[in-house]
């Protein structure tokens, strides 16, 4: 080392970050139906006929007011598309490896994003059947769903 | 002025205004007219028209064109207004008489949020009432205290609660022997307990005063559940979640403040001197702030020194070096340390126990840390020199 930097060193530190989320009106609706009756609602637009999950107040393409269109869902679905998360990082809700899917719920147009588990990650593939499986210790977020498992 | 269910016919008309829904006036042009017989009543005229609503009290004579009028008397309309009278009964029972477009009626709720009066007519009375069954046993363990109340203006009054035995027993007046005794108007207290006034400003404001055993003040939040009003109506539940992210940080020092952190290990405190303006850096830079060249002269200074500047802070911030939010309240100093001068000062912090007698001037010296590894907390604090 040179006699420049004889004296360099690196501190470890930490920043804290503290900061709310507000669900929202309609997210608030949703969470508390996982949470308490573990049902699955998406929102309906009435003009194009799209089943949104997560409900939304406004369908994307018609700019209808659908909030109040809400549609039971069924808790199983199909695997559309997934990824493996390889990294750690303790924000994250579970160790690697896990599976992050796009799962489209039967009755549903739109995807929802959430974890696969219960089989290999590398087994996973698009097409797959999957159930939910909701937390029997509920956290008042969309980890209300645990996780999704093959059926 | 007369009030009905603690409400004025003025204070629903007040507030029409801004409780109006443009989403709801899309292509409604309509004149209300409102003629409240009563103590209390009067004539007032609703104009919505182009997505925008318009009260006016009409205090003599006609109330002119309009294109629906209600005729009703000052409580039934504070009752419909409220919801503590029921319209089409009033209307069926001939309380309440509508002339003009009846359909308009049906456009109302939407073009005008409900009134709520404020503090949901929550009084002083009602909170300490309910006291005894929002008692919290379970967290208040042993705890054996009394509680007083000292409620002024309208609607205030004296009460004591009596926390003994697992169980709270309200009196009223206050007993000689208080814990701790808070002192508020009602109507800071109402909003306090609704969650209305943040209670630091209501303390900062000089607006809540509290006395006596702090121990026990800071108890009763705990000890007691959340007053939900009575009958009040329950909104749907919102979900707010608080978090807090933690991220790692690696902080490189250079080889400058590394020699001054290094230093510290040693016990040194190290300023580095200009070779030009000869003025001293501390903590020490690369670089001279006000000519620029480098400075390469480090000289020890201190330990002991001066305290320039003293700051009680009560707000904390994350500690950046740990993510942990620090004890408040906690002094910060600057301290003009033995051969510097002017500006020459560090920042760090007072010893807690000194935070209350600590003043400008006084002289100080660091405490430094059982084990030292190379950071600024190597000095814990600055302590009085007695």
């Amino acid at each position: 080392m040179s006699e420049e930097h004889k004296y360099c060193s690196v501190l470890e530190g930490k920043l804290a970050l503290p900061y709310q989320y507000f669900a929202g009106r309609l997210g608030s609706r949703f969470i508390v139906s996982l949470r308490d009756a573990k049902k699955i609602f998406g929102v309906k637009c009435n003009s194009c006929g799209k089943v949104f999950v997560p409900p939304r107040r406004t369908c994307e393409r018609c700019f209808e007011n659908i909030e109040n269109n809400v549609v039971e869902l069924s808790d199983t679905g199909e695997v559309v598309n997934f990824t493996i998360v390889n990294y750690a990082d303790r924000h994250l809700p579970r160790k690697p490896p896990f599976v992050l899917a796009l799962i489209k719920l039967d009755g549903a147009d739109t995807p929802l994003t959430h974890i696969v588990e219960g089989v290999e990650p590398g087994s996973v593939s698009n097409g797959m059947r999957v159930k939910a499986v909701f937390a029997e210790e509920t956290t008042n977020c969309i980890l209300d769903i645990d996780h999704f498992e093959p059926v | 002025m007369a009030e009905y269910y603690g409400t004025t016919v003025a204070d629903i008309f007040k507030t029409q205004t801004e409780r109006f829904r443009v989403e709801g006036a899309e292509g409604v042009d309509a004149v209300f007219a409102y003629d409240i017989s009563g103590d209390g009543g009067g004539r007032w005229k609703v104009t919505v028209r182009d997505k925008k609503a318009l009260t006016e009290k009409v205090d003599d004579g006609d109330l002119g064109d309009f294109s629906v009028k209600l005729s009703t008397d000052a409580e039934t309309f504070v009752g419909i207004s409220i919801g503590k009278v029921d319209g089409t009964e009033a209307f069926t029972g001939g309380k309440l008489r509508v002339e003009g477009d009846m359909a308009l009626m049906g456009v109302l709720p939407r073009l005008f949020v409900k009134y709520t009066p404020p503090g949901g007519g929550v009084t002083a009375q009602d909170v300490i009432a309910s006291l005894p069954e929002r008692f919290r046993p379970d967290r208040a363990g042993d705890l054996e205290a009394a509680i007083g109340y000292d409620i002024t203006g309208g609607g205030g009054g004296k009460w004591t609660a009596v926390v003994s035995g697992g169980k709270v027993t309200v009196e009223d007046g206050l007993r000689d022997d208080l814990s701790m005794k808070q002192t508020v108007s009602a109507k800071d207290f109402v909003d306090l307990v609704l969650g209305k006034l943040d209670p630091m400003v209501a303390i900062g404001g000089g607006r809540l005063r509290i006395s006596g055993d702090m121990e026990v003040a800071a108890a009763v939040p705990k000890i007691f559940a959340k007053f939900e009003p009575k009958g009040a109506e329950k909104g749907p539940e919102l979900i707010v979640l608080k978090k807090t992210i933690s991220v790692d940080m690696r902080y490189a020092t250079g080889p400058v403040m590394g020699r001054f952190l290094e230093a510290l290990k040693e016990k040194k405190i190290l300023a580095n001197v200009c070779p030009e303006c000869g003025r001293k850096q501390l903590p020490p830079r690369e670089v001279c702030a006000v000519c620029r060249c480098r400075v390469d002269d480090f000289r020890e200074v201190g330990p002991e020194g001066t305290i320039e500047l003293l700051e009680h802070t009560y707000y904390a911030s994350p500690d950046p070096l740990t993510g942990e939010t620090r004890e408040t309240p906690y002094g910060i100093i600057h301290v003009l340390l033995d051969g510097c001068s002017g500006t020459e000062t560090l920042w760090h912090l007072i010893k807690p126990s000194d935070l209350g007698s600590a003043k400008v001037g006084d002289r100080v010296r660091p405490v430094w840390a059982e084990k030292r590894n190379g950071s600024i907390f190597d000095m814990l604090y600055f302590e009085k020199v007695d």
